[in-house]
């Protein structure tokens, strides 16, 4: 490292030879960036010890880190629930869900760690990027959950979703992210279950229930939406598909979410808050878009309904144990 | 974090039954073995079932893999060394209106009372 930067300054000659060991550099990285490509090309899984440009390595621990802070973030609007919920066993499987969510939530930050330590990130910055803003955690981590139908609904469709565009991840070119990536879903179908099990009570229940139900739906409709991401394919996107980190867009997820969930939605007697839904020849689905400038800037500037709260307390937590990780030294 | 002592990454491997052997399943970050061991069995035993837990520092593990490929190269046919590279012998026994035996076949036979 030091030769190279004492070349590329020129300090150890005059400036044609500086200029020969500078194109020489330049010649390996082309030549290993090609190597790289031709192993992503040919489906070989890379992981975290193999050379990658860094390219690559941003657009991943961007993805996971984000990941991993919304599993933890995801817990909240779920453990506020443990305490009210109606009974012992739904008490228990919702403690269950929270702890597999922070257990999600470490997986993935391990995953994230690995490829930040060359760039000089650990598990500390990664966990306190989250009070200054530095990484974003989803939209529907965001959102306020009032009822106990909420809780149901994000069993049901944001773990539904949440499922949706981890799966599209799983084949995808980092074999450590895809490994992890693999416990995580089969934990999240008990997610699924456990919210269905949770509607399809409120669904045969009183007409009391039945408006609960629906009213959460309502709330959480275009929180569902937004959060497969923005229609047009961004440059990071785009770039992750080049590296076949994802294979899929985000209106494609989006679609798929929409054909697997919206017969079931309205199977169970509920209403979907967008009377311009409905699915074309093509069988592609049309509907009212959510509001993205309102989402993103939740998502950007942290100004959510519960974004403020939460995120105090994760901090709140993060700095109130800092004495027993240090003790466990 | 201050101090000169740090967190460092640990392997999992888990067991899961006594004929098993010990599967890789993951990594964690811990202050030492006992946490490590701890953390584990939150983080990878919260449901599945096993009968032993390894944890190992990530630096006593010696490895060789990734770009590596010519390490696990196969220079040469090897099917001679494969059930698959015999697999003639059907044929040939069916000329001598028998057929060939499976492991499955001989264990299922031995393990009948």
């Amino acid at each position: 490292m030091m030769d190279l930067k004492s070349n590329r300054t020129g300090v150890r000659g005059a400036h044609g030879q500086s200029a020969d060991v500078d194109s020489q550099v330049e010649t390996k990285e082309a030549e290993q960036m090609e190597a790289f490509m031709r192993r992503i090309e040919a489906g070989d899984k890379i992981e975290s010890t193999d050379w990658m440009p860094l390219e690559y390595r941003l657009l991943l621990l961007r993805l996971i880190h984000m990941h991993g802070i919304s599993e933890i973030m995801g817990a909240y609007p779920e453990k506020e629930w443990v305490p009210k919920a109606p009974t012992l066993a739904r008490k228990l499987s919702l403690l269950a869900k929270v702890q597999d969510e922070v257990g999600h939530g470490q997986l993935l930050l391990r995953v994230a760690e690995d490829l930040a330590e060359p760039i000089g990130g650990n598990r500390d910055s990664l966990m306190t990027d989250v009070f200054t803003g530095k990484v974003k955690f989803h939209n529907v981590f965001h959102m306020d959950a009032p009822t106990w139908a909420d809780a149901g609904i994000i069993g049901w469709l944001v773990d539904g979703a949440a499922i949706i565009t981890q799966t599209a991840l799983l084949d995808g070119s980092y074999a450590p992210y895809t490994r992890v990536l693999r416990r995580v879903c089969a934990e999240e179908s008990f997610h699924m279950q456990h919210g269905e099990s949770i509607i399809l009570t409120l669904a045969e229940g009183t007409k009391t229930q039945r408006q609960m139900l629906q009213d959460a739906l309502n709330r959480w409709w275009p929180s569902l939406l937004f959060f497969f991401g923005p229609k047009e394919i961004s440059s990071p996107v785009e770039k992750m598909m080049k590296y076949k980190i994802r294979q899929r867009t985000n209106e494609e997820l989006r679609q798929k979410f929409l054909n697997r969930y919206v017969p079931r939605i309205h199977a169970v007697g509920l209403t979907i808050p967008d009377s311009s839904l409905h699915r074309d020849a093509d069988g592609l689905w049309h509907y009212q878009e959510p509001d993205w400038e309102y989402f993103s800037m939740m998502v950007r500037e942290n100004v959510g309904p519960k974004s403020a709260e939460r995120i105090h307390l994760r901090q709140a937590a993060h700095e109130g144990q800092a004495w027993a990780r240090q003790v466990a030294l | 974090m201050e101090g000169v002592k740090e967190y460092g990454a640990y392997e999992v491997f888990v067991q899961r039954t006594h004929q098993d052997a010990h599967v890789h399943v993951g990594s964690l970050l811990a202050s030492d073995v006992s946490m490590a061991i701890l953390l584990a069995r939150e983080n990878f035993l919260r449901r599945d079932e096993a009968v032993s837990l390894w944890v190992v520092p990530r630096t006593a593990v010696a490895s060789v893999g990734g770009e590596d490929v010519d390490f696990f190269a196969r220079e040469f046919d090897r099917s001679y060394r494969e059930v698959s590279g015999y697999a003639d012998n059907a044929l040939r026994w069916k000329e001598f209106k028998s057929r060939a035996l499976s492991l499955d076949e001989v264990i299922e036979d031995v393990r009948k009372p």
